[in-house]
């Protein structure tokens, strides 16, 4: 009897495999004109709804549709000490920010038609693939894998980091001190990231015995770094600085070396490859705030300057607007991203002078003053 | 021991309204100095334990205070983040709408605590001794915490002044046989009265903080979002309004329809308040009338007519059938485009047809259930819309609300989708169908072997990329879809001891009165076993609450990752980590203890634990 209900069972599954192969022949036809008949699109797109039901595709330039959007999806760390912190009030600030809100401010005409998507280290690239935020402004280091077989590409660098250890002078340490010196000492870092990696390889070229402590965030890294659980702590420059300029305790002082960092990180936009127009757009976005900084062009007086400007700071300022325009944007995008936004140096000094980060004699100065800050002539 | 489910409640509930029952017997209550002699220094090697266990705890204690008190601890990073733990990036000008939902959970507590006579009532004696005891803590507190000699005083004098109190509560009736008592209701509430008026006093959250590196002020007095003192005393005017007007309700009306009704509007209030009220969807008016209005029709119309002709019981086999069909036409929809909104409700109709013969009856039954139908598919419909209606609400950032506000929303959800999810695999499971018995223990078994990260990450990483192109699926839909299938699984095996629970003579009495299997499972079965498995459940839910703080390791904003992450990463705020992970334990533990107290309230209700 339970056999004759099983193969009663059996029967009927097979039958309903057997009708839903028919109905899936049937419909190959109208396949071909999904969006047609896709459910309602969230056309309006203010805040990421909820939503579970089909968008339609639009095919062409990323351009075109953060146009039509009338929004930029820029993903964000939302938690990077002066690179993008999420305040109190839920406002994104920092550096990283204020670069999406200059690509906004360049193809929208707005910068505050920012929509700031906050990303983990592990879902950013997914977050690109799948089209959930337009372009990345998550402190990324530009690599040769992530160029390739990841699929992203790479804009201009917006700011040159690189790796570098902090140590208390007490111990011996001085500017001057090279990887060498750290024989025989106990280094903290962060768990899971490149940091870990770089300062292995460090100290295996420099012939120092080093004992490395991983911890899941940078504040357990300083609070044992403080209580003496560790030697040396070790991440990117600008981070060192900034936790040197907080959190050094008035019984310590702590020094960060060497000079040259052991490794190069060059930070900047990343976005999804093969898309030339969303490239060039981000690109010249940041280039044009560089360029202004080199004139010493500033949100303060680009409408004076743009009133009597000749040559490259006219063209940028949107005088002979086909430049802009070929491109797919409006005569006077960069004026608005100066004018919004503010130049290179402007948006630099504001984010990352309050943590103890300047310009002069770094790598992030401008060319002319021997940093690498350079941008291709616009004309 | 055939009759034990239900016997035993009758037969423990029956004599005690009639018989008195034995009182229990007498304690002996031995005074403060016998009862340490008896209890703490009996023996010598009692006495050694008692003084090594109290120094430590001492020693615990003081490491506790003088991290707390200690100067380096950024306080105000805490105090000054109060908005983003609860509630992320909200709009300042929209706020009254975080509000609105308080307002609406607070009423539907006051009314149900009511209606269902929660509280009850204590010795003033009782509070004296509880106010005596805080007064010796904080003595404690006073002399272990690193404090300056005045501050001390201060701390000293206040606890003093606690303990007095209750001493004289403790005091103050006499001895006699009539003991003064109070409600536990009053008690709580002029405990919350005393936090509301410290509101008023103490500024909390009201700390500058550097947005652009000029200073801005946070707490302008009057915006609804940065002051907490107006909302909250309006909030306990209005929960103290409502447990009044329940009161009322309750004497007045019969009591099973305002149960009934609450229920309901407890099972609405999550999605209502997240879907319509937070998210404020942007309606477009045109396109509900000519498409969602007429499809929503057409499933009322068609639907309860067929449903109304199946549950006729002459139908018979014929209605099986077609019931099939229309199952195998909800499966076929999924084959060619299609709204989505088509397809999910002749799924539901599908689902509603094969359950059709066991609530099959009279005209009144059927009635019932057409109008079931017309209930669940309107729910069901307007869900579906306000979905898909992009938010008004605009925030910085994915999702439109963070902090504590999608832990909860997340814990809420999970449990809703979980609860008919793991009934139904736990049925499937038990059941004689080979086919579903294997699924179900397949499904259960790969879950259960996979932690719940794993699943988390594949549903926040892996499952957006296998998503056809163009389909777009939200990171926290995603991760609560993730959330409802393990929890499901977990909350499947724990039903599934329930129903062996029941005893095979609740069977064969069920088959001998000549009920369908469905019958047997739904009335006879089912609210056996599920009263059984009561303990289990709300510990399953406790710790899917707890379970959501593993959304920080994915990168969503909850309670956990704003403490951990978000706010150590603020310039003004760096090196925070630790205040602020303490000041969310305390958050997560006390919605943890009142759920685990209002289960063990559960299992008195129900007699679970006399059995």
């Amino acid at each position: 009897m339970n056999k004759s209900k099983f193969l009663k069972l059996l029967a009927m599954f097979l039958t309903i495999g057997v009708v839903a192969a028919a109905c899936g022949s049937d419909s190959d036809g109208d396949d071909a004109a999904p969006a047609t008949t896709a459910a309602a699109p969230a056309t309006t797109a203010a805040a990421p709804a909820t939503t579970a039901e089909v968008e339609v595709v639009q095919s062409g330039s990323l351009l075109d549709t953060v146009q039509a959007r009338g929004t930029l999806n820029c993903g964000v760390s939302g938690s990077a000490v002066a690179f993008s912190e999420t305040q109190a009030d839920g406002s994104v600030t920092g550096i990283d920010a204020d670069f999406c809100r200059a690509v906004a401010a360049a193809v929208l005409g707005d910068a505050g038609a920012v929509n700031f998507v906050a990303l983990t280290a592990s879902e950013r690239f997914t977050a690109v693939q799948t089209g959930d935020v337009d372009v990345l402004m998550r402190n990324t280091t530009w690599t040769q894998s992530r160029d390739s077989s990841v699929g992203m590409d790479f804009g201009p660098t917006t700011y040159y980091d690189g790796q570098q250890l902090m140590a208390r002078v007490s111990d011996g340490f001085s500017g001057s001190s090279t990887v060498a010196d750290t024989d025989g000492s106990v280094v903290c870092t962060n768990v899971g990231t490149t940091t870990e990696k770089n300062i292995a390889e460090a100290a295996l070229l420099a012939g120092a015995e080093i004992t490395l402590l991983g911890f899941e965030t940078s504040d357990e890294v300083y609070e044992t770094f403080i209580a003496g659980g560790c030697d040396i702590t070790t991440t990117d420059g600008s981070a060192l600085v900034g936790r040197k300029a907080k959190q050094q305790p008035a019984d310590q002082e702590w020094v960060i070396f060497p000079a040259t960092p052991i490794s190069k990180e060059p930070l900047g936009p990343t976005y999804g490859q093969n898309d030339s127009a969303w490239a060039d757009a981000v690109n010249w976005t940041v280039y044009s705030m560089i360029i202004m900084d080199e004139y010493g062009v500033t949100s303060a007086n680009i409408d004076a300057t743009c009133a009597t400007a000749e040559a490259e700071v006219a063209r940028l300022c949107g005088g002979d607007g086909e430049l802009q325009t070929a491109m797919g944007l409006s005569a006077d995008a960069f004026r608005q991203v100066i004018k919004q936004v503010g130049s290179y140096g402007e948006v630099y000094d504001r984010n990352l002078n309050p943590v103890g980060l300047y310009r002069d004699g770094s790598a992030n100065a401008g060319w002319l003053d021997g940093g690498l800050i350079y941008s291709p002539p616009a004309r | 021991m055939g009759g034990f489910g239900i016997g035993s409640r009758n037969s423990a509930v029956v004599p005690s309204a009639n018989v008195p029952i034995a009182a229990p017997p007498e304690v002996l209550k031995l005074p403060p100095r016998e009862w340490v002699k008896a209890n703490l220094f009996s023996s010598p090697f009692n006495s050694v334990l008692t003084l090594l266990t109290t120094v430590v705890l001492l020693a615990i204690f003081r490491g506790f205070l003088a991290f707390v008190f200690d100067p380096v601890r950024q306080w105000d990073s805490t105090a000054t983040n109060l908005q983003l733990f609860m509630t992320r990036a909200y709009p300042d000008d929209q706020y009254i709408r975080i509000w609105f939902c308080v307002a609406v959970i607070l009423i539907l507590t006051g009314v149900s605590m009511a209606v269902w006579r929660a509280g009850s009532t204590m010795p003033v004696a009782a509070i004296g001794h509880k106010l005596l005891g805080t007064g010796a803590l904080l003595v404690l507190l006073a002399l272990l915490a690193p404090f300056s000699a005045s501050a001390t005083i201060q701390w000293l004098v206040a606890a003093l002044a606690v303990a007095a109190t209750g001493e004289v509560l403790r005091r103050s009736p006499g001895k006699g046989e009539d003991e003064r008592t109070v409600s536990t209701l009053t008690v709580l509430v002029i405990a919350l009265a005393g936090l509301v008026a410290s509101l008023w006093v103490v500024p909390y959250g009201h700390h500058t903080y550097i947005a652009n590196r000029v200073p801005r002020v946070l707490a302008e007095p009057g915006t609804v979002a940065l002051t907490t003192k107006l909302p909250w005393t309006v909030m306990l005017l209005i929960v103290v309004t409502a447990y009044f007007a329940g009161r009322l309700m309750r004497d007045r009306l019969p009591a099973n329809p305002i149960r009934a009704t609450l229920m309901v509007l407890w099972l609405l209030a999550p999605p209502v308040l997240v879907y319509l009220v937070l998210r404020d969807p942007d309606f477009d008016i045109g396109h509900v009338v000519g498409t969602d209005l007429p499809i929503f029709l057409a499933y009322a119309t068609g639907g309860a007519a067929l449903l109304s002709w199946l549950t006729r019981p002459s139908t018979g086999e014929a209605g099986r059938i077609i019931a099939v069909l229309i199952l195998l036409v909800g499966f076929c929809t999924f084959l060619t485009p299609m709204r989505m909104v088509v397809r999910i409700d002749m799924l539901m109709l599908a689902v509603f047809a094969l359950a059709a013969p066991t609530f099959a009856g009279g005209p009144r039954a059927r009635k019932r259930y057409a109008v079931g139908w017309l209930g669940v598919l309107g729910v069901a419909s307007w869900l579906i819309t306000s979905i898909n209606t992009p938010s008004t609400v605009e925030v910085p950032g994915g999702f439109f609300i963070g902090g504590l506000s999608i832990t909860l929303m997340v814990a809420v959800f999970t449990i809703l989708f979980s609860f008919p999810l793991g009934i139904g695999l736990a049925l499937a499971r038990t059941s004689s169908m080979p086919i579903f018995r294997h699924l179900s223990t397949g499904f259960i078994e790969i879950v259960r072997g996979v932690p719940l990260i794993t699943i988390l990450i594949f549903f926040s990483i892996m499952v957006p990329l296998f998503l056809p192109t163009g389909m777009h699926l939200d990171e926290v839909t995603a991760v609560i879809i993730g959330y409802v299938l393990f929890s499901s699984a977990y909350l499947a095996e724990n039903v599934r001891g329930g129903l062996q629970s029941v005893t095979r003579g609740q069977h064969e009495a069920a088959d001998a009165v000549g009920m369908t299997t469905a019958q047997k499972t739904v009335f006879i079965v089912l609210p056996q076993a599920l009263r059984v498995s009561i303990p289990p459940l709300v510990g399953h839910c406790i710790g899917v609450f707890k379970e959501t703080s593993l959304l920080a390791i994915i990168g969503v904003f909850d309670l956990l990752y704003i403490a951990r992450i978000v706010i150590p990463g603020q310039t003004e705020f760096m090196g925070s980590a630790r205040e602020n992970l303490l000041f969310v334990s305390v958050i997560y533990w006390i919605f943890a203890y009142q759920l685990s107290k209002a289960s063990q309230r559960l299992e008195r209700r129900t007699g679970l634990g006399e059995r």
